[in-house]
């Protein structure tokens, strides 16, 4: 088959490789019809994450249609059209039945190499470094799903492929941003980053009932793609953003903040120069501007939800956290927990993750749409590969 | 015991090779002592299964085939004594038989039989966990290398670290005991070969 392969660092090429097979007997094969670009691939492909090896397939957020089943798979037949989380889980162990399913207990075949960076192995995810499992990855015209009962979803009619793309992982992780904010009446939400996560993450805290949700971005294009989600979008080039966030709050600060953004955020002024020198240097492999900027926007008591993927980072403000009593909550997604509230939600009009897709590809020029994703080129918020 | 030697074992100590401590305090030897670090290991995990449910299981043949992959094959020779043979990393083969001791409800132990490549000893220990938690295991497994205590150390002998070894063992056996299966993307890693799958 065909598949989109990392080759080194900004080195990426559609490469035939072997098909995928049934390997333990809850596996089902997928024939992909969509997948999608995700910003934390963009820290596999620059190289900030160690353990990427030379033909790894690419792509953690797919749907598709099952074409082959283990003979222990029950729920789900050959023909459905599903979407899958991007992490592997088995559905059976206490993390799974928690609702804790990136945190899963089995699904990770690598564990040694895990526990010394962690202290505990996480589940497996798709094509996420060695180091979270080595599973093939989804850019591709075929893919190998472990656990397909508790990790396929029937799509329900109604909801487009171009839709259910992202709940495999830019909704969920959204929604369970906004799910940690323990959302009140009267909440307002600050969420930094108007990527796929963090407008999902908007929408998902409008549809738990936040008063008003305030978009940070710098992007013309995405700050527009949040106001027409209904934010009030501030551009961090232009605004003192915790300022602005005090003058749009009466001085109390939003209730909760959300980082969308992660390892590679932007930001400006001294501080910026601090991490753009440390991350060049592998002194640090993250550059924290948004996270911090949010960790002092907080209310007194409030939350902070760290959706951004980070990995070592110094200059961690954590006396800010201390002595305002925040209260910080962090996960990679569970979407597994989510998933079908989100097929209903996405079914009734909702919620609209479609509007993610602002640029599609075959497969064969997968390449070209990581660089226009990358470079943010034409307002490319996420890029949709097609293998047909 | 040379300066670089004792390096290794404060950094392995610092990452979790300190399972021997106990072990190493009724030592004479000093020297001997040191090096134990680099022969046994130590891990537990807790999986959601009563005592002897694990216990049945643990002691299946196939399952002992299944869970030390990454480091022997392991054919059952007949319901409590197998054989393993372990690769080294530079084509080297060790062989060694076990039998185990299942005299008691909560501990399986198993030791090497005589003209063992490289002899060595386990322990299984099985305790209720806390709440509706399970049971925990403590797996023990202790090596004593060709040449005694200050020869070569298991984990250049085996290419792999006795706490990998006994880790993923457990890792192994928890997937197994609650899912029914073992993670694997052998032989279809995500890179290219096969070969960088580890």
């Amino acid at each position: 088959m065909r598949a989109l392969c990392w080759n080194g660092v900004n080195d990426l090429r559609v490469e035939t490789v072997a098909d995928p097979e049934i390997l333990n007997p809850k596996d089902v094969i997928l024939k992909v019809r969509l997948s999608t670009t995700c910003g934390s691939d963009l820290h596999l492909i620059d190289g900030l994450i160690p353990t990427m090896r030379a033909g790894d397939v690419l792509g953690h957020e797919f749907m598709g249609e099952i074409v082959d089943v283990g003979r222990d798979v029950t729920k789900v037949k050959r023909g459905d059209r599903v979407v899958v989380p991007s992490f592997i889980s088995c559905g059976q162990c206490w993390y799974c039945q928690h609702d804790l399913y990136s945190l899963c207990d089995t699904t990770h075949p690598k564990p040694e190499l895990q526990e010394p960076l962690l202290g505990y192995p996480t589940a497996g995810i798709y094509a996420y470094s060695h180091a979270f499992g080595g599973y093939a990855g989804a850019h591709a015209e075929y893919v190998r799903v472990p656990f397909a009962d508790t990790d396929c979803f029937v799509v329900p009619e109604g909801v487009t492929d171009e839709a259910a793309l992202f709940i495999s992982d830019a909704a969920p992780t959204g929604f369970m941003g906004a799910d940690f904010c323990n959302i009140q009446k009267g909440d307002v939400i600050a969420v930094w980053g108007c990527g796929g996560v963090g407008l999902m993450a908007q929408q998902c805290a409008m549809i738990l009932g936040a008063e008003r949700v305030i978009a940070i971005d710098r992007y013309p294009e995405r700050l527009a793609q949040a106001e027409a989600f209904g934010a009030i979008t501030l551009d961090y080039t232009k605004v003192d953003v915790v300022e602005a966030l005090k003058e749009l709050t009466g001085g109390r600060g939003p209730d909760a903040c959300i980082d969308a953004v992660g390892m590679e955020a932007g930001g400006t002024g001294l501080q910026q120069a601090y991490d753009r020198v440390k991350q060049a240097l592998y002194m640090e492999t993250d550059r924290g501007a948004a996270l911090r900027q949010a960790m002092l926007a907080v209310r007194k008591g409030g939350t902070l939800s760290i959706l951004g993927v980070y990995g070592v980072m110094d200059k961690f403000p954590l006396g800010v956290l201390m002595n305002k009593g925040v209260t910080v909550r962090t996960a990679q997604q569970h979407g597994q927990a989510y998933v079908p509230r989100l097929l209903e939600h996405t079914r009734r009009g909702e919620l609209t993750p479609a509007a993610l897709a602002t640029h599609r590809f075959s497969l064969e020029d997968s390449p070209r749409g990581y660089h226009m994703f990358k470079h943010k080129d034409d307002g490319c918020l996420r890029a949709v590969f097609s293998p047909e | 015991m040379t300066a670089a030697g004792s390096t290794r074992k404060l950094i392995r100590g610092a990452r979790g090779f300190k399972a021997t401590i106990t072990e190493v305090e009724g030592s004479m030897n000093t020297q001997a002592s040191e090096t134990t670090l680099d022969e046994a290991a130590r891990a537990s995990v807790t999986i959601g299964r009563p005592i002897e449910e694990l216990r049945a299981l643990w002691l299946q043949p196939i399952t002992q085939s299944r869970i030390w992959t990454h480091f022997a094959d392991v054919t059952a020779l007949d319901d409590r004594t197998a054989e393993w043979i372990a690769q080294g990393p530079a084509g080297g083969e060790y062989r060694w038989c076990t039998k185990v001791d299942d005299s008691l409800p909560n501990e399986l132990r198993w030791t090497t039989l005589e003209d063992a490549d490289v002899a060595n000893a386990g322990t299984l220990t099985f305790q209720p966990a806390p709440g509706d938690r399970g049971t925990e295991l403590h797996l023990d497994v202790r090596f004593d290398p060709p040449g005694g205590p200050i020869g070569q150390a298991v984990s250049k002998l085996f290419h792999i670290v006795p706490r990998e070894i006994v880790l993923k063992a457990l890792y192994k056996f928890r997937a197994l005991a609650l899912t029914g299966e073992i993670p694997s993307t052998g032989p279809q890693p995500a890179a290219r070969h096969g070969g960088a799958d580890r």
